[in-house]
């Protein structure tokens, strides 16, 4: 039976000429787990707020939507609101509530149930959702993975039908967003409940959809099982196939007629196939060259940090160095101590044992001027926290307000640094009204004004999609190029393995251990990227989707 | 114009419930308190008073029962109070939070400005502790915030810095702290006399004065980024529909 | 130590301090304000431990002699003149008298409310309210749930100001009062816009519809009943003394009371219970829970 049928639907934002999405038909089946992919602003997130009516935006719409039969628009509030959830992207914005019981009531409560049968479904949800130790809890005290989780609890209370899930995951830590889907797949499974579902973490995400729905432009071009969409989308050479799994991209990448992978699991059955007519290449490795720089511009001598007296150490004896002109990637788990790294670095948090130096002197005797005029760049995990003004223009010239220059001096150096992150389109519009990678893309022109001969990033992969890591990584790599000297901590293991230098993993507030990329991640077993588990077993050192491709073509 | 009608309706339906209360339940009150409580007569009735004034607010605004958008401005507004209080806890008296509702009122009616300050004077006894000075903050950050909103309707206040400022600066000094000492003076010593309060007024001066000038200072720095924000929401999100 | 009396229906914690706030508010009677003080430090000292214990000496008591002083300076009434001051205004020993009372009352009020906040925590009162106050006990929820938010978001973005330059804990006066007013800038702008999608949430899950009601985890159980109607018999038999006259004294123009009878003696008692009630039930419990443990 279908849940939802879209019949040639069209949507225009007012005064937008261009339609955000075009002629969209589409029907979807009670039961079914469909994903829809598509780079940012593909028109993903409007298709999803077409299928709610409360939350469709203000605009024009032609064409019909049927829920259940019946058209979307007849539909009473009521129903809507009980038969049809919605999770939205930002844990935290969507909690209305300062305790965890009454969040997961709220739903219950605006349907006007009694006492009673509340208790019973909040029991229940509690228990499904393995929410009971943090029942009582204020929700400021809770995790952002468990903010997600309490958010999915309390539409799940009110027993919807369909549940509708805009980026999820896009603001989780790895380890939070694979227990966030693993959830979504339980209900889907175990409940019957049929889920529509954006995301960009598509390893995680495809080996449990029924359905992956690609848009392109305002149009769905693909829409198919997985792996044969991913088929679609090689044939069609469309960049979204990037964003596709690291098996699915060595595999059109090698000529062959066996079936396409989709996880690692079958990505290793289907190279040992491949491998049994032809013969593994014996790859000598090129080793890498680093331009060694004699100069160290970050060290960190036997640096030890906690944030209060009695509390825990975050840092323990930590030393390692930064030469002048490296792209150096910190990966590892969460409250891991990466972040204090960064604080110390710039000066934030003070080491309490152990030093730390920039361009060889010490932070704790340098002043917010010398520290970060031409020399540290930060660059915020989230960049909203530097938007100060109405436009991003006026946002650009706050930068250099406190300057000595001339009107003309500051015009060149706005000119030249919106020529640089291609923000020449947004110039007159609200920070807030960009994209996320459009906000980063603003933020790090605000921070790269004030000139930075070392740049720190903060997770700048956090919620962006393949295209916009892709420009992000080609910003960074011209920096490189200029010889700025680039900091990045990460969770994003595959970004880390394309773009970075030096890699090191961070454990128990100490560097465990460190080297040049290929090498760090043709060390690490489990730590590394999924076409280096994939082929690790013929190749150790293949950590690309490229090096594995190029192996796999030469072995015949 | 069906809007029009509704504010009408509004403002009647406070007017009405405003009138018994001063009519017939404040008047009672006295009554009772002259009659049955010796001593602490004057410190009651003007506790009850304050609480009185507040009910044709709370009672009208659940009555039209607010929309979502509605609340979460509100309820913005008014954390953002709380946090400005609490991120200068090290300068007494030099606090936003009068800044804030006045805006709140300009920007989003004598109502919202009204339920900002007395919310704001709740809530941030929660954190900094209740006591029998609750009642007289929400009442004193709520009244401004109230007028604040009926002046900007009436064309009295206008949006710009050099308005605000003054206005801000007068209800700080005068309204604030013409009603607050009134209460601590009742709070403390029970008798009421002209002499104390005068008294009262002269030792609380500068505290008031601290407070006036860290209100016009704020609404110097940000009432008009403020008020642009506040309309750039009520534009972009229809959250208050005019 | 925990204290068993906040784990009492929210309505019993309720009642109870109205009544306690009441009473210590009107009653000026000695021996009343002796019971309540008394009561008040007791019970404060289970709540909070040392630290009441240092509040209390070190706030309470100047602020009681504080008070004390300042009620001879302004009020003159009182026949029995001790001396006059330099401007010809006399001092009285019953204005000094109603001072100290006075100044009793307030103290016993302000530790009242030290152990009102610790046990009628927000979510219990937006309990009581929620009924009633629908809309606005959602609001006070919500900017509990905003503020502690706020407060770790004015902390991030100070941060990020501080790694571009603009850090308040350096520069003149005037650059660190623009810094400043730049973050509670930003955090308006970021407070504001983020709140569109709390608001979409809400309508997302039906606010809006007729008929909300209103859930709570406190449950109304017979104990809560039993202190609940022993409270109310308290309260009545308090406010029949009261009627009576045993609790009130005049101090002006001269110090009178009503003479110390059988019948006070009883009031007197009763309302050390009423203070007592939820010392009382946390010493039962301890007692209780010992016998268990002997037991086991």
């Amino acid at each position: 039976m279908e849940i939802y049928t879209i019949k040639d639907v069209s949507f225009t934002f007012p005064e937008k000429e261009q339609d955000t999405l075009s002629h969209i038909s589409l029907s979807i089946k009670s039961g079914e787990f469909v994903t829809i992919c598509g780079k940012s602003g593909c028109g993903k997130s409007t298709l999803l707020r077409q299928l709610k009516t409360i939350l469709t935006p203000h605009g024009k719409r032609t064409g019909e939507i049927y829920y259940g039969g019946q058209p979307i628009e007849g539909l009473d509030q009521r129903t809507q609101a009980s038969e049809i959830g919605f999770v939205l992207q930002n844990p935290d914005n969507q909690i209305v509530t300062d305790k965890v019981w009454h969040e997961l009531a709220f739903g219950l409560e605006s349907l006007g149930y009694e006492q009673s049968t509340i208790r019973l479904r909040v029991a229940e949800m509690a228990s499904f959702f393995g929410i009971q130790t943090w029942f009582h809890k204020n929700v400021s005290e809770l995790s952002g993975g468990q903010k997600q989780l309490l958010n999915l609890a309390s539409i799940m209370a009110m027993h919807p039908s369909v549940l509708i899930l805009d980026e999820p995951t896009s603001q989780l830590d790895p380890i939070a967003a694979a227990d966030f889907l693993e959830t979504v797949k339980k209900i889907n499974r175990d409940l019957g409940t049929t889920i529509i579902m954006t995301e960009h973490r598509l390893e995680d995400i495809l080996p449990i959809s029924d359905r992956l729905i690609v848009m392109d432009a305002g149009v769905i071009i693909a829409d198919d099982l997985p792996h044969k969409v991913g088929q679609i989308l090689s044939e069609m050479n469309h960049p979204m196939f990037c964003s596709m799994p690291s098996p699915m991209q060595i595999y059109a990448g090698v000529d062959n007629d066996l079936a396409c992978p989709v996880t690692v699991k079958e990505g290793r059955q289907w190279l040992n196939a491949f491998l049994c007519d032809n013969k593994p290449a014996e790859m000598v490795d090129t080793k890498e060259t680093i331009g060694i720089s004699s100069r160290t511009v970050i060290t960190f001598k036997d640096v030890w940090f906690k944030y209060e007296k009695n509390s825990p150490d975050i840092i323990k004896d930590l030393s390692f160095e930064v030469k002048e002109g490296q792209f150096y990637c910190i990966v590892g788990g969460n409250g891991t101590g990466k972040t204090s790294t960064l604080s110390l670095i710039s000066g934030i948090l003070q080491p309490y044992r152990g030093k730390v130096l920039i361009g060889g002197k010490n932070t704790a005797q340098m002043n917010a001027k010398e520290l970060f005029t031409n020399n540290l760049g930060i660059l915020p995990q989230s960049p909203q926290t530097l938007f100060v003004k109405k436009t991003v223009e006026q946002d650009l010239y706050e930068m250099l307000s406190d300057k000595p220059l001339t009107k003309e001096e500051k015009a060149v150096k706005i000119d030249a640094i919106v020529k640089f992150a291609e923000l020449e389109d947004l110039l007159a519009m609200h920070p807030y009204d960009l994209s996320g990678g459009e906000q980063q893309r603003a933020a790090l022109a605000k921070v790269l004004l004030l000139e930075p001969r070392i740049l720190l990033l903060d997770e700048p992969t956090k919620g962006l999609d393949g295209f916009f890591k892709e420009k992000l990584a080609l910003f960074l790599k011209k920096l490189n190029a200029d010889g700025v000297t680039i900091v990045m901590v990460s969770h994003d293991i595959e970004f880390c393995a394309k773009y970075a230098e030096v890699c090191a993993m961070f454990f128990d507030g100490s560097i465990i251990t460190s080297n040049t990329t290929q090498q760090f991640f043709a060390g690490n077993s489990f730590y590394t990227t999924s076409a280096n588990r994939m082929v690790r077993h013929v190749w150790p050192n293949a950590v690309k989707v490229e090096d594995v491709i190029e192996r796999c073509q030469t072995s015949r | 114009m069906p809007d029009k009608q509704v504010t009408g309706k509004r403002l009647s339906g406070r007017t009405v419930l405003a009138t018994v209360l001063i009519l017939i339940v404040i008047p009672a009150t006295m009554m009772l308190g002259i009659l049955v409580l010796n001593d602490r007569k004057y410190y009651f009735i003007s506790l009850l008073i304050v609480l009185y004034t507040m009910i044709p607010f709370a009672m009208v605004f659940e009555k039209r029962k607010p929309q979502a958008r509605e609340l979460i401005v509100i309820a913005v507004l008014t954390a953002i109070a709380v946090a400005g209080r609490g991120a200068f806890f090290m300068l007494p008296q030099f606090k936003p939070v009068v800044a804030i509702v006045i805006i709140a009122g300009v920007s989003l009616g004598a109502e919202a400005g009204f339920l900002v300050g007395a919310v704001t004077g709740f809530v941030s006894n929660f954190f900094f502790g209740q006591g029998p000075w609750t009642p007289w903050q929400m009442f004193c950050f709520g009244i401004i915030g109230f007028i604040a909103g009926i002046l900007f309707e009436k064309g009295l206040l206008k949006k710009t810095k050099l308005s605000l400022c003054v206005f801000g600066g007068l209800a700080t000094l005068l309204i604030y702290g013409g009603i607050i000492n009134i209460g601590s003076l009742m709070m403390f010593t029970s008798q009421f006399s002209w002499q104390a309060l005068l008294a009262t007024y002269i030792s609380g001066f500068w505290f008031d004065m601290v407070h006036a000038i860290a209100t016009v200072v704020f609404l110097f720095f940000i009432s008009q980024p403020m008020i642009e924000k506040l309309d750039r929401i009520k534009i972009k999100y229809g959250l208050i529909e005019k | 130590m925990k204290d068993s009396f906040a784990t009492f229906h929210p309505i019993v914690n309720f009642m109870y301090f109205v009544v306690i706030l009441l009473f210590s508010m009107i009653f000026m009677h000695p021996i009343f304000q002796v019971i309540a003080l008394i009561s008040a430090i007791t019970y404060s000292i289970m709540l909070k431990g040392n630290s009441a214990i240092k509040f209390n000496l070190l706030y309470m008591i100047p602020l009681l002699l504080i008070m004390a002083l300042m009620n001879p300076a302004f009020n003159h009434e009182g026949s029995t003149i001790l001396f006059y001051l330099n401007n010809g205004n006399p001092i009285t020993l019953e204005s000094i008298l109603f001072g100290m009372a006075a100044a009793c009352m307030f103290v016993t009020i302000v530790i009242w409310f030290s152990c009102y906040n610790i046990v009628m925590t927000s979510d219990k009162f937006i309990y009581l309210f929620g009924k009633v106050l629908p809309a606005l006990s959602l609001i006070l929820s919500m900017v509990l749930r905003f503020v502690p938010r706020y407060v770790a978001q004015i902390k991030v973005i100070s941060n990020a100001q501080k790694c571009v330059g603009r850090d308040i804990s350096q520069g003149n006066i005037l650059q660190r009062a623009r810094n400043g007013i730049t973050i509670l800038s930003i955090m308006t702008t970021w407070a504001l816009e983020n709140a569109i999608e709390t608001a979409d949430s809400m309508k997302s899950r039906g606010y809006g519809l007729p008929n909300r009601t209103s859930f709570s985890i406190f449950r109304f159980d017979s104990r809560d009943k039993i202190v609940l109607m022993i409270m109310l018999g308290l309260t009545i038999m308090v406010v029949i003394g009261g009627a009576r006259g045993e609790n009130t004294i005049r101090f002006f123009p001269s110090i009178k009371m009503v003479a110390m009878t059988p019948l006070s003696m009883v009031v007197y008692l009763v309302y050390f219970v009423l203070c007592m009630i939820p010392v009382i039930i946390n010493v039962v419990e301890v007692m209780k829970w010992k016998s268990i443990q002997s037991k086991m």
